[in-house]
């Protein structure tokens, strides 16, 4: 059977329903790509703390990189293995970075994933969390050179993908903290993890993610099941490995010397919450007149197709719906044709 | 090279149509310095023009 390109977005700090936690969008994105046969997600779906999976189906591709792919700047190319780098903010205390750097080790011994190397920030981070605005996360770093130094070092020893791990402020006990615990609010850090792994890919235009490294939080016996993933180890670390190990090359178009085992051209649908419309992705998608799936999927914001009026957006209730709409898309069947009341064909006039 | 944050309102004129409002954000960010990450957070109808919407862009941006 043929495959149907899709790219799979749930914004990040915005408190989806359905993946706006713990890597709680991963069985979803599961789906998606067995109806599609390919999908391309970003790392927030997939990564689930301690907990995430491969899928030969799935393509791994950080938000920024994945907005150039939907804007047809780049391809996509498969490889067995990445040879994986980590930055490491110099603002993690001792005993966390020993943590993280067991992660890593432990990657390699049982995972036989290829974690190279691992350099140290000249500078702190220093994340400042936009703590403002309750619709949406966000936030900065204030020594983003020191990061982009930090990745062309780890790029000139031969690294081919990266992996930041970057101090956050101990809010362990802040309202917004225990309300996503909880399963209520917006995760508060997500937006700032977005800033760096982006800058990362902006400049260094390689695979990157990006896992917080946090002070370890108290037992909650009130925890929501969706973040649970991140209660589990001492270090998020693990997905963002498991994520990378084989996540794809990107290759600058034009390009005619590489490969590529996925051109934007072959793109065909964008699955993204209702409401969420106002993404880069979602925009460059409608750009080329592809398929936007909009679901139902509870979140902070508005930017609905009410104001868009795109005609090629297809509206569904759930993602188990939006799976039957890409197999239809995939299989060249009408969607019309299993909606009733089905209307007659229409004629239209030669003086029109 | 120093972040900022940016939270403003623009204005998307019904002559821009929505496969260009893309571009149309972009040409309005890059004024104010290179685009780390942007969403339109929100649109209203504007109430002074039914030609006009309101788009309110949160961004990060390089200077």
């Amino acid at each position: 059977m043929k495959k149907s390109p899709t790219i799979f977005v749930v914004p990040t700090g915005i408190g989806c329903e359905i993946g706006g936690f713990a890597g709680d969008a991963l069985p979803t994105a599961k789906l998606l790509a067995s109806a599609s046969g390919c999908l391309i997600t970003h790392p927030n779906v997939m990564n689930g703390g301690a907990l995430s999976e491969k899928d030969r189906n799935i393509f791994y591709v950080e938000g920024y990189s994945l907005d150039r792919f939907a804007r047809g700047e780049i391809g996509l190319k498969s490889v067995k293995q990445q040879k994986i780098g980590i930055i490491f903010d110099s603002g993690i205390e001792h005993k966390i970075l020993i943590r993280h750097l067991q992660v890593a080790d432990a990657c390699v011994a049982t995972l036989g994933i290829n974690v190279d190397s691992y350099v140290l920030t000249k500078k702190p981070l220093s994340i400042l969390i936009d703590s403002d605005n309750s619709k949406i996360s966000g936030g900065i770093i204030e020594n983003p050179d020191t990061l982009i130094e930090a990745g062309t070092t780890l790029i000139e020893k031969g690294v081919t993908a990266i992996a930041i791990v970057a101090k956050f402020p101990d809010d362990s006990g802040s309202e917004g903290t225990n309300s996503y615990r909880e399963g209520k609010g917006v995760d508060p850090i997500s937006g700032v993890e977005a800033v760096i792994s982006h800058l990362i890919s902006k400049f260094l235009k390689v695979p990157c993610a990006h896992a917080p490294a946090l002070t370890p939080l108290d037992l909650n016996e009130r925890l929501d099941p969706r973040a649970a993933s991140e209660e589990i180890g001492y270090t998020f670390l693990p997905s963002v490995l498991i994520g990378l190990s084989n996540a794809p090359d990107l290759i600058e178009l034009p390009n005619k010397n590489e490969l590529i085992t996925l051109h934007p051209n072959q793109l065909e649908s964008i699955v993204v919450p209702h409401g969420a419309l106002g993404g880069e992705a979602v925009l460059a998608c409608v750009e080329r007149g592809l398929n936007i799936i909009s679901v139902k999927n509870q979140h902070t914001l508005k930017v609905t197709n009410q104001f868009l009026k795109y005609p090629n957006l297809i509206e569904v209730n759930n993602y188990l719906e939006a799976a039957g709409i890409i197999l239809s898309i995939k299989k060249g069947i009408n969607l019309t044709s299993i909606q009733r009341p089905l209307k007659r064909i229409q004629e239209i006039s030669l003086n029109d | 090279m120093k972040l900022i944050k940016v939270d403003f309102c623009l204005d998307w004129p019904g002559s821009i149509e929505v496969i260009n409002l893309r571009k149309y954000v972009i040409r309005n960010l890059i004024k104010k310095g290179e685009v780390i990450r942007w969403s339109i957070i929100d649109i209203q109808n504007s109430k002074e023009s039914y030609d006009i919407k309101k788009l309110r862009i949160n961004a990060v941006l390089a200077n």
